[in-house]
C-alpha cells in the first residue's frame, strides 16, 4: 500500500519535473523567470488533472458504472458555467440584492452550486426505480454539456465580455493568483483525504445494495457522501479551468490496469495519473505554441478531448461487445 | 443472551399493498439449517430481506441474539450475520482473493485497511473451501460452482453466528448442488453456525434441512421436520401440481405425479 503510494506520487514527480523543461519559449534549463511560470502551470495542471481523476474513480464506484466522468455527466460544465457567472457584473448585482457582498460568496461556492446542480438533474433524470441508466445517464449529461455550454456563450455575447477567451469552453491551464490556487489546492486536499477515507466502503459500494448493506455499508449516505466530496473538488478545479474533459474517465481506466479495482489503491494511483497526464498534457501544449502558434497557448481542454474522445468510445465499443450497455 | 440467534413474530410485508409476507414467525438455533421452499413469488426473497433488515416489517418484529433488529447497526450486524443473494455482484475486475477480502469490510478500522488478522483469517477460508489455487484468478474465469464458492467464503470471512442464503443452489448441476449444501452442513455443524436458507429442490431440502419452513402466497403453511412437511397431499395444493412421494431410504422423495402424460 505504502510502496503504491511512493510510486505512484514518483511517476508524477518525474513527469513533472520533465514539464519544467519545455514551454513555448524553448525546450531549455529554465531561467529563474521561466522556472517560476512553468512551475506555477505545471502545478495548476496536476492540481487540477489530479481532482478531475479522483472524482473520476469515485464517480465510476458509486454509479457502478465505467464510463462515468466528472466531464460526461455535466458536472464539469455544470460549476464552469456557474463559475463563469460569478464574474459577471450581473451576479454581483444579483448578490448585492440578497446583501452579500460577492467577495462574501467565493467562486468556489458557485463553482460547487453549479456542480451539484448538474449532479441533480443528471440523477434525477436517470433514475428508474432506485437504479442509474447507463445510458440515459451519459445522454443526461451530455445534453447539460450543451446546454452549459449555449448559456455560457449567450452570457459571453449579452455581456459583451471580451476578456473571457473561447477557450474556457473547452477548460485550459489560465494564470491564476496565488490565493486562488491556494484556495483550491484546499479543497482539493480536504476533499481527498475524505474520499480516501471512504475507499475501503466504496469498494463495498461496488456491490449490490443488499450485498453492501449485510457487508456493514450504509449504502445511501456513502453515496451521497462521496458523490457531494467528488463534486466539490470537481467544482474547485474546474472553477479555474474550465472544463477539461476525459481525464476523469482515462485516469482510472489506465490505473485499473495497473493495481485493480481496489479503490483503496485505485484512488490514490489514478490520481498521480491524473496530476502526470495534465501536467504533460500542458507540457505539450506549450511546446506547440513554440512554432507557429507562437503568443497562444494551446488550451489544453482540447488535447485531452483529441486524447480522451477515440478512448471512450473503445471503451464503449468493448462494453458493448460485452454486452454491458 | 437467548438460546435463538434468531427469533421472527408475526412478519408482514406488502408491496404497494399486495401482501408478499403474512403472519411468518421462526426461529434459528445454532448448528441449525432451516431451509425455506414454496413456490415462486411465495415471498421467500422477501421474507429474508425482512430478516436482514433490507425491508422494514410492516407489521411484526425481528430479534438477532435477542436484540430487536432495529437497535442494531449495519456494521454490528454484519459482524454477526452474512447474507447472501440469488444473484450476488461479480465485478468482472476482482480475483477471488479481492471478494473474498471483502468479507472482512465490517471490521476494517478508519483507514480501511486488512489487518494481518484479517488476511490470517481470509486464507483460513480459502483453505476451507479449496479455494486457495483460484486466490489470483478472475472472478468470470471461474465455473458456477467455483463461484458460489467464492460467495460462500465471503460470508464466512465475516465471521457469522448466522447465514442467511436466497437459493444458493441456483444455477448449479446436480453435482455441484449437492456439493454445496454438504460444505454448508459441515460447517454448520463444526462452528456451531445456524443457516436459513430458501431452496427450490424439495428433495435436496429433505437431505440437509433440520427443519423446513413451507410458504404458500406469503404465508406459512407449515415448519417442522422434513417429514412432517414434506406431505405430498400439502405440496400439491400448495404447489398447484398433482405430487407424491416415493420410499427412500433417508426421506420418501417428492416428485410430479405425471402418470397421464
Amino acid at each position: 500500500m505504502i510502496l503504491t503510494l511512493v510510486a505512484a506520487a514518483a511517476v508524477w514527480a518525474l513527469v513533472a519535473g520533465v514539464c519544467l523543461f519545455v514551454g513555448s519559449t524553448g525546450n531549455n534549463w529554465p531561467t529563474d523567470e521561466q522556472l517560476a511560470y512553468r512551475l506555477e502551470r505545471v502545478l495548476t495542471a496536476s492540481l487540477i488533472g489530479a481532482a478531475l481523476a479522483a472524482s473520476g474513480v469515485v464517480y465510476q464506484a458509486i454509479l457502478r458504472n465505467p464510463l462515468a466522468d466528472p466531464y460526461l455527466l455535466g458536472v464539469s460544465s455544470g460549476s464552469a458555467l456557474f463559475a463563469y457567472i460569478w464574474r459577471q457584473p450581473m451576479a454581483a448585482a444579483m448578490l448585492a440584492a440578497v446583501g452579500l457582498a460577492q467577495t462574501a460568496v467565493s467562486q468556489q461556492v458557485f463553482a460547487f452550486a453549479g456542480a451539484l446542480a448538474a449532479v441533480t438533474i443528471v440523477f434525477v433524470l436517470s433514475m428508474r426505480r432506485g437504479r442509474l441508466e447507463p445510458l440515459t445517464l451519459l445522454l443526461v449529461g451530455v445534453i447539460v454539456n450543451v446546454i452549459a455550454g449555449a448559456l455560457f456563450l449567450l452570457i459571453n455575447i449579452l455581456a459583451r465580455d471580451t476578456t473571457t477567451q473561447m477557450t474556457f469552453l473547452v477548460g485550459s491551464i489560465q494564470d491564476v493568483s496565488d490565493r486562488q490556487l491556494w484556495t483550491v489546492a484546499v479543497l482539493v486536499a480536504i476533499g481527498w483525504v475524505l474520499l480516501m477515507l471512504m475507499s475501503a466502503p466504496l469498494n463495498v459500494a461496488l456491490l449490490s445494495e443488499g450485498e453492501a448493506a449485510s457487508l456493514g455499508v450504509r449504502i445511501h449516505r456513502l453515496r451521497w457522501a462521496a458523490l457531494v466530496t467528488a463534486s466539490l473538488i470537481t467544482a474547485s478545479a474546474v472553477a479555474i479551468s474550465g472544463p477539461i474533459g476525459f481525464v476523469g474517465l482515462i485516469c482510472p481506466h489506465l490505473s485499473r490496469l495497473i493495481v485493480g479495482n481496489d479503490q483503496r489503491r485505485l484512488l490514490p494511483v489514478a490520481t498521480a495519473a491524473g496530476a502526470a497526464l495534465l501536467a504533460l498534457a500542458d507540457g505539450i501544449a506549450r511546446m506547440l505554441a513554440q512554432g507557429r502558434f507562437a503568443a497562444t497557448v494551446l488550451p489544453v481542454g482540447i488535447l485531452t478531448a483529441l486524447m480522451g474522445g477515440p478512448f471512450f468510445l473503445l471503451l464503449l465499443y468493448q462494453s458493448r461487445k460485452r454486452r454491458e450497455l | 443472551m437467548s438460546e435463538y440467534l434468531l427469533q421472527a413474530d408475526e412478519l408482514c410485508f406488502a408491496y404497494n399493498g399486495a401482501p408478499a409476507v403474512e403472519g411468518v414467525s421462526l426461529t434459528l438455533r445454532p448448528g441449525e439449517v432451516l431451509g425455506i421452499i414454496g413456490p415462486n413469488g411465495s415471498g421467500k426473497s422477501t421474507l429474508i430481506k425482512l430478516l436482514m433488515g433490507h425491508l422494514s416489517p410492516q407489521g411484526g418484529s425481528v430479534q438477532w441474539m435477542g436484540r430487536d433488529l432495529k437497535s442494531w447497526s449495519p456494521r454490528e450486524l454484519a459482524r454477526q450475520v452474512a447474507y447472501l443473494p440469488q444473484s450476488p455482484t461479480a465485478d468482472p475486475a476482482h480475483r477471488v482473493i479481492d471478494v473474498l477480502r471483502l468479507g472482512r469490510a465490517p471490521y476494517l478500522g478508519v483507514l480501511g485497511l486488512e489487518s494481518r488478522d484479517d488476511l490470517e483469517i481470509v486464507k483460513e477460508v480459502a483453505q476451507a473451501l479449496e479455494l486457495t489455487d483460484l486466490l489470483e484468478r478472475p472472478m468470470d474465469g471461474l465455473s458456477g460452482g467455483q463461484r458460489q464458492r467464492v460467495f460462500i467464503g465471503r460470508c464466512l470471512a465475516q465471521q457469522p453466528k448466522a447465514m442467511l442464503l436466497d437459493e444458493p443452489n441456483t444455477f448449479l448441476d446436480l453435482r455441484h448442488q449437492v456439493e454445496l449444501c454438504r460444505w454448508l452442513v459441515q460447517l454448520t455443524r463444526a462452528l456451531g453456525m445456524g443457516v436459513l436458507m430458501s431452496v427450490h429442490d424439495l428433495n435436496l431440502a429433505a437431505m440437509f434441512a433440520d427443519r423446513i419452513l413451507l410458504l404458500d402466497r406469503g404465508r406459512p403453511a407449515r415448519l417442522g421436520r422434513a417429514v412432517e412437511v414434506l406431505e405430498p397431499k400439502l405440496l400439491s395444493q400448495v404447489y398447484n401440481i398433482a405430487l407424491e412421494s416415493v420410499p427412500h431410504r433417508l426421506h420418501p422423495l417428492i416428485v410430479p405425479a405425471l402418470d397421464e402424460m
